[in-house]
């Protein structure tokens, strides 16, 4: 055997065991970190400060869960998470397909120009604007409120790219039909463009969805610690602060899995959409 | 069909660029009206570069976050290209599998993994150093430490994005054309042969894409900063988001805050051509 190894190299099905052990413990290592969420969350708070850590809680109870909706007002954030969260990405939806049709299927002068204009601020990443965006929305008495995490963001580049690119390959003939038939624009975009694109537009929602499902920096800024309106990601981080220390992971921990249980069930049934969606733009780009 | 998306980027992204910009060049609260601020020319700037405190604060904060995006760069690139091959080869099952675990780590919101991962990083109740001390590794002071804090970051920011990356390699692997590997299997290339000359050079604009996306997403680092450790210790993962939103809007000097904010955008803009230039010139030879 060893002889063999060295003259012939590892034979296909070496090299193939050696392949799965490796993906195996990729899989392992980058799955490991919730299921340790998940572990701690059932612990008790002396099991979690324990040296060294255990793993198993030897009864796992669900009590950090309900110390969490004490703590925090846990059903109210997450109405304001979902709130944010559907709104928003009911906004791009209609304004992604609008935009992307207009430039995909218009010609007028500055085309092109606007759109290189629009696509650069895919590029920008938000600190850049967050001062004056904070006193614009402040002056326009949208602080504190939902209103003001929501209204910038109902318009975005990547949802108008990403229409634009795929409307581009919706018939010309199908639309011209439409017209002849003396419907208008917006009912073309909506009866027409929108379903021959349907399973893009699902996967701008859901990424629309999970990114502001997750989206941490503006809320904070734009809520100045009203807590009534706070998603349940702001929440999590008041999570932290009470009661610091090691005391308090079985509580982090339960309250981490509930906001991390939305997206990624979103994700365990749609798969297919995120992966293709992120192939198809890059491909089709 | 264009104004609802226009407006909205004209009022809450393009109108804050200018913004910020012009109020570089003022001295002004960030409580108080744009009309209130005060021209200074170029004092802002000056105060940046200069070695008072101001300045001291932004350089560090500046070098700390040129080294987050290197190291993020760095490590995402070459992972993503690993894991892309082991999920898109077919020589052993589990490519899905690992592309699904990969890619629901993606899912979790950046407060969850910040979370999670200052839980697993603690230097005695934390998993971490008890892995490591089974294999005679001793304990690691993680984000407690100023040598080690900054890198222990770009891990935890590694693990919940390396899963996009990797379905961007892949999207890239599924366009090369099967029968380059047979004309240079024919050559009598061996895989490391057909790996740097065939998947790799196939593989230049994808990766492109990737590092620019990996730019832009490394300069956003906020949650783990602004939650876990403050900037600390000894403003050894101050980075610019949280330094600039802390000088902005906390302390309310908006005219520094976006001085600084324009620097990280002039900084961008040149890596990004940077970026574009050496690949291009890559693709001439």
């Amino acid at each position: 055997m060893i002889g063999r190894s060295i003259l012939r190299g590892p034979r296909p099905g070496e090299a193939g065991a050696f392949l799965l052990v490796v993906i195996i413990a990729v899989a392992v290592i980058a799955a490991f970190p919730l299921f340790w969420m998940v572990l701690s969350s059932l612990k008790t708070p002396a099991e979690s400060m324990q040296t060294p850590p255990v793993w198993f809680p030897s009864t796992p109870n669900l009590d950090a869960f309900s110390e969490v909706a004490e703590v925090i007002d846990a059903r109210r954030s997450f109405l304001n998470s979902f709130i944010i969260a559907t709104t928003t990405t009911a906004g791009i939806l209609i304004t992604s397909l609008m935009a992307g049709y207009a430039f995909a299927k218009y010609r007028f002068g500055g085309r092109d120009w606007l759109f290189a204009l629009v696509i650069a601020t895919m590029f920008l990443p938000p600190i850049v604007t967050l001062i004056p965006l904070y006193r614009l929305v402040t002056s326009m008495g949208f602080n504190a409120s939902l209103v003001g995490v929501i209204v910038p963001h109902l318009a975005n580049a990547f949802g108008i790219f990403l229409m634009r690119q795929f409307i581009a390959g919706v018939p010309d003939d199908l639309i011209d039909a439409a017209r002849v038939d003396g419907a208008s624009e917006l009912r073309i975009v909506l009866s027409v463009v929108a379903p021959a694109v349907a399973p893009a537009l699902a996967a701008l929602a859901l990424f629309a969805f999970v990114y502001h499902w997750n989206t941490y920096l503006w809320p904070l800024t734009v809520l100045q610690g009203n807590t009534d309106g706070y998603p349940i990601v702001l929440s999590l981080g008041r999570l932290l602060s009470y009661n610091r220390g090691a005391m308090n992971t079985g509580l982090v921990m339960a309250g981490a899995t509930l906001a991390v249980l939305p997206p990624l069930v979103l994700f365990v049934f749609l798969q297919r959409f995120f992966v293709d969606s992120i192939v198809g733009a890059g491909v089709k780009g | 069909m264009l104004t609802p998306a226009v407006s909205v980027i004209a009022v809450f992204i393009f109108v804050p660029m200018a913004l910020t910009i012009w109020l570089s060049f003022h001295e002004w609260s960030t409580q108080t009206g744009f009309g209130a601020a005060r021209y200074v020319g170029l004092r802002n700037y000056e105060d940046l570069f200069g070695p008072i405190s101001v300045g001291r604060d932004f350089q560090r904060a500046f070098l700390n976050t040129a080294n987050y995006t290197a190291l993020s760069v760095l490590i995402i690139l070459p992972l993503s290209v690993l894991f892309g091959l082991m999920v898109h080869q077919r020589r052993v099952a589990g490519g899905h599998v690992l592309r699904a675990i990969l890619f629901s780590t993606y899912m979790v919101p950046m407060i969850a993994v910040a979370l999670v991962w200052s839980k697993l990083y603690s230097p005695t109740e934390g998993p971490i150093n008890q892995v490591l001390s089974w294999i005679g590794i001793g304990p690691q002071p993680w984000l407690s430490s100023p040598d080690t804090a900054l890198f222990s970051i770009v891990i935890l920011n590694v693990w919940q994005q390396i899963g996009y990356f990797t379905v961007l390699v892949i999207a890239g692997l599924t366009q090369i054309s099967p029968s380059l590997y047979e004309a240079a299997r024919i050559d009598g290339a061996n895989r490391i042969q057909e790996f740097f000359g065939v998947t790799l050079p196939l593989l230049r604009r994808t990766l492109l894409f990737s590092a620019v996306i990996a730019v832009i997403n490394a300069v956003q680092v906020f949650e783990p900063v602004a939650l876990i450790t403050q900037g600390g210790p000894a403003n050894a993962t101050n980075v610019l988001t949280f330094h600039i939103r802390r000088v902005g809007i906390e302390r309310a000097q908006g005219g520094l805050g976006s001085a600084m904010a324009v620097m990280l955008m002039l900084s961008l803009i040149v890596i990004i051509a940077l970026l574009f230039a050496t690949a291009r010139q890559k693709e001439e030879r």
